[in-house]
């Protein structure tokens, strides 16, 4: 091992912070942590977007520009998201995403 | 090894067992926590990273703003206390396979492009955030691009956002609930 | 337009529209009051319904009626003295006018000079034409391939006013005026809100229904459009549709009690005995119109016969008469090695003259300058499709048939024989009908038509004229004798009358022909008034033998009639005694002439002793004697002014029609002035307008002056039957000395037979009705069994067929479709459980997806690279 920090590791974080935002949205039936689990998926392609800009030099601006996009989305998305559990809540009086199965076949 | 790979590897490790965290509590708030510390961390990644405008973005938008605002849905869905949201272990064990089986595949395609993206540390040129901001203002400066356009968009898709959630999430009378 | 002035024969046009614009007046009323009598309870409709008359049939139609055809009348006098004064004058001016064009074609002149004078010359001759004559195009055919544009390509409205026409117009519009007056008192009872029909038994006893006045004098107004155009028409299709507008009128007509059997009867066989001959006609036409190409009277006559004279005024010697040809050269031995007929033109024939050949040369419609030696060589070159200045022909038995079809039509129209049935049974019609149509107007349409086309005919169609005449007139006088029926013994003697004229046109004696024409009309039309008069008086008892000693009650109608029989008689003085001896001296001329048809004059001689005897029996029977049936005496009354003012009218020229004008020399000529037979100015009218083709033909010309050799002769001869026949009948009926009863037990069987009318009616019944009837069963058979077991067979096999089809449809088509639906709904029911609806579940297959996803990716690009 170098002494360097390697691109391998930041990407095998983004992937375990992917990783575990897709099980967290899959595990989890509260409405908000389905929404955390987003949250986590989001962060780990911005560390990926944020690796690529460090080590890539022709990627260095475009990089952090792609990873403000993300935050920013990601803040747009917390918004809407919670807008739509409160309303979910205020129809259910839940936050048990179970509960909204009227697409069952 | 220098400190900044040490104090890389330990802001990972602390990072990938925060979401690990968030993954497996089965208490929300404390899931809340869990995802502080986590994006706390992505943000120290960036710190590490020298990537300091967009630590900095992270930490203000996501630890103080989308985290405010998690927290704040938290509270206004507070459920009583006998309401159970537990997953059925089977499920767990299923999401959990399945979550490894992604893990594996990632991180055998990301080691097996290892040597591709392999570039010495510091080579490229420093990016200061006057440079990301004119860029985002559309000046151009030598070989970088202007995104002003997809700025000015990501502008207007978060006033949109804000007006479409204070639209969906305004007080409204429960169905069901008539007179 | 109407200018009078300049077109004097407007005024005929004008008098012929004015009946037109009378019925379709009324018609527009009568149909307006009939779609108003539904909503006649509203106030808009009650008001006009009641303007229009109301429930109660009005009378102004009548005064309509009235009034078109006696302006009409008045339009024709006035039309008829302009054309008589002018027309010496015009023939004079006309003559000299060619005369003068002559002349200057070989004058000395400056050419420029001469060219103007030939026009004005020229134009003078158009203006004195255009006075009495006119056309407009109606239809045009553009055939595209026809060389000739002229030829074949317009029919044409059009009228032409010679005097013959012009007389007719007088007649025809004088008698139709009286006729109009005398109906309104004779059809009074139609004015009333319901009539109720004593010959209709219904189950509620006598047929009520609506009065029909207007109707009546709608036909009548139609009827007398349609009688004028035909006289005023100058060709044939204008003819031919009046023609039948005619038929149709007195189809309405006779059929005017429509709800008796007896009367819609008799309107079928009239109507259809007329299609018979009119399919005659129809076929004339067809072949005129294909061989001469017009139907203009003139330009017909122009074509088929021969000039008199050939440009240099030399006498031709086929003047006036048919040429006719022959493809082979009879005199082939003198010209064989001419070989100068080589170079024809394609569609050109050599044509050869020749007394019987097959073809018949029609002359170029515009006859140019030619001589004399030209067309009376040894041949002649025709064309196939002549243009306007060259020689065509045409076969000479299509020209016989063509003349035969005509007059087949003729014979339907004036019931010669053998379609004379119809007229007898017509007189089912009201009697003013009877009067005007079957009298004196429409029955005389067919003999005016042989008069119109007696150029066309040749001598062969001639002499089927005449002894069709021949027989006619002496069957019809004989089933006279025996009838019973008052109507019925006028409606024989005018089949018989008709006869006459038709004999008469037949053997030559144009003018005698169209002069009975004339006089008869009168007569006639005030025999059958004087009968209408009669019915009336007798409360419509039609049955002669319950008459009898009506002549103190009735006295205009019996004197009149008295006249009307004494016309018909041939009494010397009276009009039809001028005309009869006319045509007995045409027949005995011609039978001069031709021993071998000296019956033709041996039978209408006898006819006239029987005519005689016929009308003075009906006198007799009706006015003299005691009466038969008190009843019917009792109740006898003399009929309203309405009714005898037009008897005395018609009266009054029954007697004086034929008289000779009291200006002319031959009036003075005679015995007695006016006792001359020859001095008719009726006659010498009517001879102005004889065709060429009379005065010309050597036949004829032949003919018409044996004619006047026997005149007195066949007078003579006439009067001695008509004496014996007076005599027989006052014998039989007035002095009783012989009782007609026991003539009818001596002759049985005679008797039978005439009173069945020669049995026509079983004879046509057997030949034709039955036959007819026999196919029509036949024919049902062959309908009921044949094709309808074909077409029922086809119908259920075509049930079966679908049946078979529904059970394919229902289950080949439909099982496959709902196997379809069936492995789809299957499909969906199973994958239906994957979709849970929870949020979890979508997420791990998003995740499956993924590594899927990342999976071919890698092993991709692994093969990529490692390639």
């Amino acid at each position: 091992m170098s002494g360097q920090i390697e691109l391998t590791h930041c990407l095998l974080l983004g992937a375990l912070l992917f990783v575990c935002g897709a099980v967290c949205m899959a595990t989890k039936r509260n409405a908000i942590g389905v929404l955390m689990g987003v949250e986590l998926v989001l962060n780990g392609a911005t560390v990926n977007l944020v690796a690529f800009a460090h080590f890539n030099p022709a990627f260095a601006v475009e990089g952090q520009v792609f990873a403000l996009f993300v935050i920013v989305m990601a803040a747009a998305e917390a918004a809407i998201a919670l807008a739509i559990v409160l309303n979910f809540y205020n129809n259910h009086m839940t936050v048990d995403v179970d509960t909204a199965e009227e697409l069952k076949g | 090894m220098t400190l900044q790979t040490f104090l890389f590897y330990v802001t990972a490790l602390l990072t990938g067992v925060s979401a690990l965290g968030v993954v497996v509590t089965q208490n929300i708030v404390r899931a809340a926590t869990w995802l502080l510390f986590t994006l706390a961390g992505v943000a120290g990644i960036f710190f590490l990273l020298r990537e300091e405008f967009v630590g900095a973005t992270q930490l203000l938008v996501y630890v103080g703003g989308t985290l405010v605002l998690v927290v704040f849905g938290v509270m206004l869905t507070a459920q009583g206390p006998f309401i159970n949201m537990k997953t059925s272990a089977a499920e767990w064990a299923i999401s959990t396979a399945v979550g490894l089986l992604l893990y594996t595949v990632l991180a055998l395609s990301v080691l097996a492009s290892g040597p591709l993206a392999t570039a010495p540390e510091g080579t490229g040129e420093i990016t200061s955030a006057s440079q990301l901001g004119l860029s985002l203002l559309g000046v151009k400066t030598g070989s970088i691009n202007s995104y002003l356009l997809p700025f000015e968009i990501v502008s207007v898709h978060l006033l949109v956002v804000l007006i479409g959630a204070a639209y969906l999430a305004r007080a409204k009378r429960r169905r069901g609930a008539a007179s | 337009m109407l200018d009078f002035e300049n077109r004097p024969g407007f005024l005929f046009v004008i008098a012929t529209l004015l009946p037109l614009a009378s019925f379709v007046l009324l018609l527009l009323a009568g149909g307006l009051r009939n779609a108003l009598r539904s909503c006649r309870e509203e106030s808009l409709g009650h008001n006009l319904y009641t303007m229009l008359g109301g429930d109660i049939p009005p009378r102004w139609p009548a005064y309509i009626a009235t009034g078109a055809i006696a302006l009409a009348f008045v339009l024709c006098l006035a039309g008829f003295i302009t054309y008589t004064t002018e027309h010496a004058a015009n023939e004079a001016r006309h003559e000299e006018l060619h005369e003068k064009i002559h002349e200057l074609q070989h004058a000395r002149l400056p050419a420029a000079e001469r060219q103007k004078e030939i026009r004005a010359a020229n134009e003078e001759i158009h203006r004195l034409e255009a006075r009495w004559e006119g056309d407009i195009d109606w239809i045009r055919l553009f055939v595209g391939s026809a060389s000739d544009q002229d030829r074949g390509t317009a029919l044409k409205v059009g009228f032409r006013i010679d005097s013959l026409s012009a007389v007719m117009f007088v007649m025809v519009t004088l008698i139709a005026s009286l006729i109009h007056l005398f109906s309104i008192g004779y059809m009074a009872d139609e004015g009333q809100k319901m009539v109720e029909d004593h010959q209709v038994h219904g189950e509620q006893g006598h047929l009520h229904r609506r009065g029909r006045f207007g109707r009546f004098f709608m036909y009548l107004s139609l009827f007398c459009f349609s009688m004028l155009n035909l006289v005023l028409a100058d060709n044939l299709f204008q003819i031919f549709v009046s023609w039948e507008l005619v038929g149709i009128c007195s189809y309405l007509l006779i059929g005017f009690y429509y709800e008796r059997q007896s009367a819609s009867n008799a309107s079928n066989k009239a109507f259809i005995t007329n299609r018979i001959g009119d399919a005659g006609f129809i076929i004339g036409l067809l072949i005129v119109w294909t061989f001469i190409g017009t139907f203009n009277f003139q330009s017909i006559f122009r074509q088929v016969r021969a000039p008199v004279e050939d440009a240099h005024e030399e006498p031709l010697k086929f003047a006036g008469d048919f040429v006719r040809l022959d493809p082979v050269n009879p005199n082939a031995a003198e010209v064989r090695g001419d070989g100068e007929h080589d170079a024809l033109a394609p569609g050109e024939r050599t044509l050869y003259f020749d007394k019987k050949g097959s073809e018949v040369l029609l002359w170029p419609r515009v006859l140019g300058h030619f001589h004399k030696e030209e067309v009376e060589g040894a041949s002649i070159d025709v064309k196939k499709s002549p243009e306007k200045g060259d020689f065509g022909s045409m076969p000479y038995w299509m020209l016989v048939v063509a003349g035969l079809g005509i007059f087949l039509g003729c014979v339907g129209k004036s019931a010669q024989f053998p379609l004379q049935v119809w007229l007898p049974d017509a007189m089912e019609g009201p009697t003013p009908v009877s009067a005007l149509i079957h009298a004196a107007t429409m029955v005389a349409a067919g003999v005016y038509l042989v008069g119109r086309c007696y150029p066309l005919f040749t001598p062969e169609v001639r002499l089927v004229i005449a002894y069709t005449g021949a027989i006619t007139l002496f069957v019809a006088a004989t089933i006279a004798i025996v009838m019973r029926d008052i109507k019925k013994v006028l409606a024989y003697s005018t089949v018989s009358q008709l006869g006459y004229m038709m004999l008469a046109l037949g053997v030559g004696g144009w003018v005698a022909g169209l002069f009975h024409l004339v006089t008869h009309a009168f007569f006639k039309a005030l025999l059958f008034l004087g009968s209408g008069s009669v019915i009336h008086g007798c409360h419509h008892e039609q049955d002669m033998m319950k008459m009898g000693g009506l002549y103190p009650k009735m006295k205009i109608t019996a004197l009149t009639m008295l006249m009307g029989v004494l016309a018909i008689s041939g009494v010397p003085g009276f009009s039809g005694w001028y005309s009869k001896d006319a045509v007995l001296a045409s027949c005995l001329g011609f039978g001069v002439s031709h021993p071998e048809h000296m019956l033709l004059f041996l039978l209408p001689l006898v006819t006239a002793g029987i005519t005689t005897f016929y009308m003075f029996r009906m006198w007799f029977l009706t006015f003299a004697g005691k009466p038969k049936d008190d009843h019917v005496h009792e109740h006898a009354h003399e009929s309203p002014w309405v009714m005898t003012v037009p008897l005395i009218v018609l009266g009054f020229f029954s007697v004086t029609v034929a008289w000779g004008s009291p200006f002319s020399k031959e009036f003075y000529s005679g015995h007695f002035p006016f006792l001359n037979a020859e001095s008719s100015a009726l006659e010498h009218q009517i001879h102005h307008s004889q065709p060429e083709a009379v005065t010309q033909e050597f036949g004829l010309k032949q003919v018409d002056e044996k004619a006047k050799e026997v005149h007195g002769l066949a007078g003579n001869l006439a009067l001695a039957m008509v004496v014996l026949g007076l005599t027989f009948a006052a014998l039989l009926y007035y002095y009783q000395v012989l009782d007609p009863e026991e003539a009818k037990q001596q002759f049985p069987r005679v008797h039978a037979f005439l009173e069945s009318k020669w049995y026509f009616d079983e004879v046509y019944s057997a030949l034709l009705v039955r036959p007819a009837m026999v196919v029509a069963h036949w024919c049902k058979a062959v309908d009921g069994r044949g094709i309808d077991t074909v077409v029922d067979g086809s119908a259920s096999t075509v049930v079966k067929v679908s049946r078979w089809d529904g059970l394919f449809d229902n289950r080949v088509i439909d099982g496959a479709v709902n196997l379809v639906a069936d492995v789809c709904y299957g499909i969906g029911a199973r994958l239906r459980g994957l979709q849970t609806g929870y949020l979890r579940s979508y997420v791990l297959f998003l995740v499956l997806a993924a590594v899927a996803i990342f999976a071919l990716l890698s092993y991709y690009v692994a093969s990529a690279t490692a390639g």
